[in-house]
């Protein structure tokens, strides 16, 4: 006899209220007249994540009262690490849609007409007709909803469907860029075809986990780890399958050649949403899968875990040092940075999970910041027209005498993401260090700090041509200019530096806060 | 018809999709390769089902199904987006994003 | 008000004004001064709150606790930010201020014809504030907060007009020299928390009675260094002269009144420790014996009257650290004559900065002469101050330096002549000088131009300064008047000061006091009449003469810069450059060598991202295979 689950509304809200949103920006698109979509859909988006914050906010305080628990017949699980990881990607996806929506001289950074061929004169005609592609709305919030059903994912299935649900639409949306369309294309075609093939071992992954456990919850399979015996090597490689998949996602060495080309490639404010919540996501699925299933094959997983640890951090850094291109580097850097957060994952230990919250919180707000800021310095030619986006290093130079500001909260994040103490950065570095020690991993951490010290390299080095270099004009008489926007943008990147420097001078709060996720709860 | 066979079968399927990915240069041959390593990750799901007496892999593989025809949707878009523009669905043309 | 509040507020208030004026610049040019002038006001205004809270209590309950917040909680080192208000620290939050308010008012008309004034009054504001932090705070730790504060502050001030190279190198060497003394005070921090295991004030005190003679020595010497340092102190008392680059304001509040008297609040401040090691506090004594005379010394040669007056701070303090290492009977002798300094010195810099008002800037006395008819009231009040410092009897330094005088030659076998001696010596050789500088100022023939006479030099029409600039003069000459024998009778100042120096035992001279007193007072008036004979009744030559082997040194202040600079400078530069090229050749070719290792790798590693996604899909497969090796073989 079928027993159709209990399903709990109210619990699922957060997602739900997504959800609703992006079905609604479909209608939008198909219904509304072309003139009112865009505000239409920047509306529907800013109050559903907004709406979904509070819901998550509300959730956190029954939580707190009642407990975690189970939702949808074991699908999700709501406890304090889930719903931490949420908002703080609620609070991202917020900031990453500002920069999304926002425009400089009438036009945003998607393409106005995705499906055009480009150069073509049906292309040339759409953006003198002022067409946009408004569907990027809906499309980030499919993304958004996949993002929040990843932390509370308690089985395989509905992480791989989330998986799914959240990369999906990031693989168009990084073919969307307004210029450079080719470079966007090739992007959006590698992300794809080397998502699909990590999804493939994914799913293997969890087949294999499955032949093992004969359940795919993660409570289930974490109980038959003691128990069932003779079938090692089925867990083995489905344990290694399934956290290779997430690696993916969050971009470690080997698994990280797609990050640099569709950093690169993509339109930037997507990027800077990229770089930031789709490593939170994935982060706290590794998490989850890694403390509740695989504690007990700390052993067998560890010299795995800590090879990859260590070749994300170096190769990270390495790879760093010798770029020219600005996306480029923030991409290498992104990479590193996955590689100190995977610190926290190997730690096995309580302060890991809270670790990794403050980390990831402060290098979500840098990077959306950092991008941010990127999508305002463009290059003009030697008749003023916009070019694009400045995306050489050395176009850079100088910028701190023209635009103070600017430049001063680019240092800000920067130095966020070199660590230096006052900045979140540093805060969250001590924290996700601290717990690798406290878990026995010190060879990982000198590892780690020797690569944060050669990373200020190249922070700093950008820092310096900032404000200590002359600003150089082309051979062609092109120059850096930075553009005006409508305001979304500056908002965004005020928020996240005062978040920057909030996080980094009073740490003692968000602490505290981490702190009440320590434990999962099968 | 012991559980062995079906494995050892899903596994070469997995393998020659990985390969096909790995070897072909039009896209969508390539596409093609990552479903088969889906659909061979479906027969491990199914014959593990059937070793555990239970229906959950069978279940799993139709979500897996579904997902893999929404990622063919998006796939495909992606892929004639760019024969459009080049003319050619080779993976190794596209290599303006380098180093 | 309670005290705790007014004890946050004194120095809060200067601190926020500091900040106002600093921040919002050009815009509050217009009325930055009086905010100034306020905000110092209101720390006057709490500071005598504070003493009248005191006063009503009964003697035993004057320390009072502030808690402000902890601050340093690393471990076995917790310090926290606090004050502590007492009778020691009121006094000196009168003191400063007080002086300080009457400078604030001077300052306003002083500086009226310089653009930058807001600024000098942010300035003023914040040393102000620091030294409150200095004196208020209950640990070496927060002291050395105000200890740094008046440095910075000093050094600002002392460069305010940094257009003149000479002047922003005076400020360079203040704060140089400075810093040497900070070391020590650091060292000694150290040396508490590596003995005791803490650096505020209860713990340490009550634990210096314990300590080992040879900690506690070091602790009071490296205190001592760090005290010679701020308070122009041999050995690094050469900074203070060349501080009078600054403007009079300046060193009349900070080279007179308070910062330099840092040091000596540091020595009484720290008795306890003192008292645990009579070496240490030997030491002290010899060191301010020997600047008392080496002040003495400079002062009888200098022309420039800020010069002569800084020479005769130094030496002043000399008295004051001298009197500081007799122990408790020494401490509140020092603190008198501390206060009573503090009003007439600064009165006579205050005076000083008038004269060169009406003199159009100059400062060489060979230049004045006379000018007693032309600024009566700068002469009245610059006269009593030279009074009260020579020591006249009856007014306020009379009250102070004797009793010093007296201390110096209570005690046993050599040390009671040998001060003694020197201190009463000295005396009438500050007799001498101050009378000279008096003379030479205000009476005798006028060597500058007047336009009838044939002095060389532009012409000079010397006028009384204005009111902004008297009054406070006239406040601070009341003050050097009156102010010795207000505290002294009855020994009120001395009780009022007890629950912090301690009852000290009262113990004859080895010579009478009257016989003392009767010294005293005939070498002042030989000092005055040799200083008459010379610069009243006969004329001054224009140029200086000669003069003696002495004289000469004295005019190169004993040649204290080149012993600095053979003994400390050049040293100091060799060490430096072996070190620098250590650095850059060790230290800098490891760094440079992994980062060229890094480069490196990271060139060769590039290759691999070739932009061709089936790279990318193989560098995957081959990670797939690895991990699942790895995994499972070492499974086996």
């Amino acid at each position: 006899m079928f027993v159709a689950p209990h399903i709990e509304w109210a619990a699922l809200s957060p997602v739900l209220i997504l959800l609703g949103a992006a079905v609604i920006g479909v209608l939008v698109e198909a219904f509304v007249p072309r003139g009112s979509r865009r505000l239409v859909q920047v509306v529907v988006a800013a109050l559903a994540l907004g709406g979904a914050l509070v819901a998550v906010t509300w959730r956190w305080t029954v939580v707190q009262q009642d407990g975690p628990s189970s939702l949808v017949a074991g699908a999700l699980r709501e406890d304090a690490p889930a719903l931490l990881f949420q908002a703080i990607l609620l609070i991202l996806a917020l900031l990453a849609l500002l920069v999304i929506a926002d425009r400089a001289r009438g036009e945003d950074a998607f393409t106005p007409t995705a499906s055009a061929i480009p150069g073509s004169e049906y292309e040339g005609q759409a953006r003198r007709a002022g067409l946009a592609q408004t569907e990027v709305f809906p499309l980030t919030m499919f993304a958004v909803t996949g993002m929040l059903v990843f932390p509370a994912a308690a089985d395989l299935l509905t992480m791989f469907i989330a998986l799914e649900v959240l990369s999906l639409p990031l693989y168009l949306l990084a073919g969307m860029a307004r210029r450079r369309r080719l470079v966007s294309q090739e992007a959006s075609l590698k992300y794809f075809l080397l998502g699909a093939f990590s999804s493939a071992f994914f799913l293997m992954g969890l087949a294999l986990l499955y032949g093992y456990a004969g359940s795919v919850h993660l409570a289930d399979i974490a109980t038959a780890v003691p128990l069932v015996s003779g079938m090692d090597g089925l867990l083995l490689a489905g344990s290694a399958l399934v956290i290779i998949g997430l690696l993916f996602k969050v971009g470690a060495v080997p698994f990280h050649s797609w990050t640099p080309d569709v950093y690169q490639g993509a339109p930037t404010p997507i990027t800077g949403f990229m770089a930031a919540c789709t490593k939170v996501a994935a982060f706290a699925a590794l998490l989850r899968f890694v403390y509740v299933v695989t504690p007990g094959l700390g052993w067998d997983l560890a010299p795995f875990l800590w090879i990859v640890a260590i070749l994300t951090m170096v190769v990270g850094t390495v790879l760093a040092i010798v770029q020219t291109d600005m996306k480029r580097t923030l991409a290498y850097s992104s990479v590193a940075h996955a590689g100190f957060l995977l610190l926290g994952i190997i730690a096995l230990d309580e302060r890991g999970i809270s670790g990794i919250l403050v980390y990831l919180l402060a290098y979500g707000l840098a990077t959306v910041g950092a991008f941010a800021l990127v999508t305002l310095v463009r290059t003009k030619d030697a008749e003023g027209n916009l070019v694009g986006e400045a995306g050489h290093l050395s176009e850079w130079a100088g910028l701190g005498r023209r635009s103070p500001v600017l430049a001063v909260c680019f240092a800000l994040f920067l130095l966020s993401f070199a660590g230096i103490p006052l900045t979140a950065g540093f805060t969250g570095k001590f924290a996700v260090f601290g717990a690798a020690v406290a878990g026995g991993d010190w060879p990982l951490v000198v590892i780690a700090v020797l690569a944060s010290a050669a990373a200020a390299f190249f922070y700093v080095r950008i820092i310096v041509l900032m404000f200590f270099t002359e600003p150089a004009t082309g051979e062609d008489g092109s120059a850096t200019t930075v553009v005006r926007s409508e305001g979304l943008t500056a908002v965004a990147v005020v928020v996240c530096a005062v978040g920057t420097v909030l996080v980094g001078v009073v740490p003692t709060a968000v602490l505290a806060v981490a702190a009440q996720a320590s434990k999962f709860l099968l | 018809m012991s559980i062995l066979n079906y494995l050892v079968l899903s596994g070469i399927l997995f393998a020659i999709g990985g390969t096909a990915v790995l070897v072909r240069r039009n896209a969508i041959v390539a596409f093609m390769g990552v479903e088969l390593m889906l659909n061979a990750a479906n027969l491990t799901l199914v014959t593990f089902a059937r070793m555990h007496g239970d229906l959950t892999g069978q279940v799993i593989a139709f979500f897996v199904m579904v997902v893999a025809a929404a990622e063919v949707v998006i796939g495909l878009a992606i892929i004639v987006s760019i024969f459009r523009t080049r003319g050619s669905a080779s993976l190794d043309d596209a290599s303006l994003l380098k180093s | 008000m309670s005290i705790d509040l007014a004890a946050i507020l004194i120095v809060a208030v200067p601190l926020a004004s500091a900040g106002v004026l600093l921040l919002l610049g050009r815009r509050s040019d217009g009325w930055g001064h009086w905010l100034g002038v306020l905000a110092s006001a209101a720390s006057a205004v709490m500071a005598f709150v504070i003493l009248f809270g005191l006063l009503g209590r009964g003697a035993e309950d004057r320390a009072v606790d502030v808690h402000l917040f902890s601050w340093i909680p690393a471990g076995e080192l917790d310090v926290d930010a606090g004050f502590l208000v007492d009778p020691l620290s009121a006094t000196f939050l009168l003191l400063i201020t007080f002086v300080g308010t009457l400078i604030h008012v001077y300052a306003v008309a002083y500086m009226e014809h310089d653009d930058d004034r807001r600024r000098f009054f942010a300035y003023l504001n914040l040393f102000i504030a620091a030294m409150l932090i200095l004196v208020l705070a209950d640990s070496f730790a927060l002291l050395f907060v105000g200890w740094e504060g008046v440095g910075l502050a000093s050094y600002l001030l002392i460069g305010f007009w940094n257009q003149r190279t000479e002047y922003a190198v005076a400020a360079k060497k203040a704060f140089v020299m400075n810093r040497v003394g900070d070391m020590g005070l650091i060292i000694a921090m150290g040396a508490m928390f590596a003995s005791i295991g803490s650096v505020d004030f209860e713990t340490v005190f009550a634990a210096a009675p314990e300590l080992s003679e040879g900690w506690a020595t070091a602790i009071g010497i490296a205190l001592l260094i760090g005290a010679c340092g701020k308070s122009a102190q041999f050995p690094l008392q050469a900074w203070l002269g060349d501080a009078m680059a600054g403007p009079t304001p300046v060193s009349a509040l900070i080279h007179a009144a308070t910062m330099v008297t840092a040091g000596v609040y540091l020595v009484v401040r720290s008795g306890a420790i003192f008292e645990a090691s009579p070496t240490a506090q030997l030491l002290v004594v010899i060191v301010g014996a020997i600047t008392l005379v080496f002040g003495a010394i400079v002062g009888c040669a200098k022309d420039d009257i800020k010069k002569a007056l800084a020479a005769s701070t130094m030496s002043q303090i000399g008295y004051m650290m001298l009197a500081a290492g007799l122990g408790p009977i020494g401490y509140a002798f020092a603190i008198f004559h501390l206060l009573t300094h503090g009003f007439f010195k600064a009165g006579m810099f205050l005076g000083a900065g008038s004269v060169m008002h009406g003199m159009n800037d100059e400062v060489n006395m060979r230049g004045f002469g006379g000018l007693s008819r032309f600024m009566k009231v700068t002469w009245i009040t610059f006269g009593l101050g030279w009074l009260a410092i020579i020591g006249f009897p009856g007014l306020s330094g009379f009250w102070s330096k004797d009793k010093i005088i007296e201390a110096a030659f209570v005690g046993e076998g050599w040390q009671p002549w040998v001060f003694g001696m020197v201190a009463l010596l000295a005396a009438g050789l500050t007799a001498f000088y101050m009378s000279r500088l008096f003379f030479m100022t205000f009476h005798g023939k006028a060597r500058w131009n007047d336009g009838k006479n044939e002095a060389p030099g532009p012409e000079q029409h010397p006028h009384e300064s204005p009111l902004l600039m008297t009054v406070p003069m006239i406040v601070l000459a009341v003050g050097s008047l009156g102010l010795g024998a207000f505290l002294a009778f009855g020994d009120r100042f001395f009780h009022w000061l007890e629950p912090v120096t301690g009852h000290a035992e009262h113990h004859d001279p080895v010579i009478p006091i009257p016989v003392i007193m009767g010294a005293t007072v005939v070498l002042m008036l030989i000092g005055v009449l040799l200083a008459w004979r010379q610069y009243w009744a006969s004329s001054v030559p224009l140029m200086p003469p000669t003069g003696s082997v002495l004289t000469r040194a004295a005019r190169r202040d004993l040649y204290q810069d080149s012993v600095n600079e053979a003994v400390f400078a050049r040293p100091g530069t060799h060490t430096v450059r072996t070190l620098t090229y250590a650095d850059t050749a060790v230290v800098d070719g490891a760094v440079n060598g992994l980062g060229a290792g890094a480069v490196g790798l990271g060139e060769r590693l590039r290759k691999l991202q070739n932009g061709h996604v089936r790279s990318y899909s193989a560098a995957m497969s081959v990670g797939v295979v690895l991990v699942l090796v790895i995994v499972l073989v070492a499974r086996i």
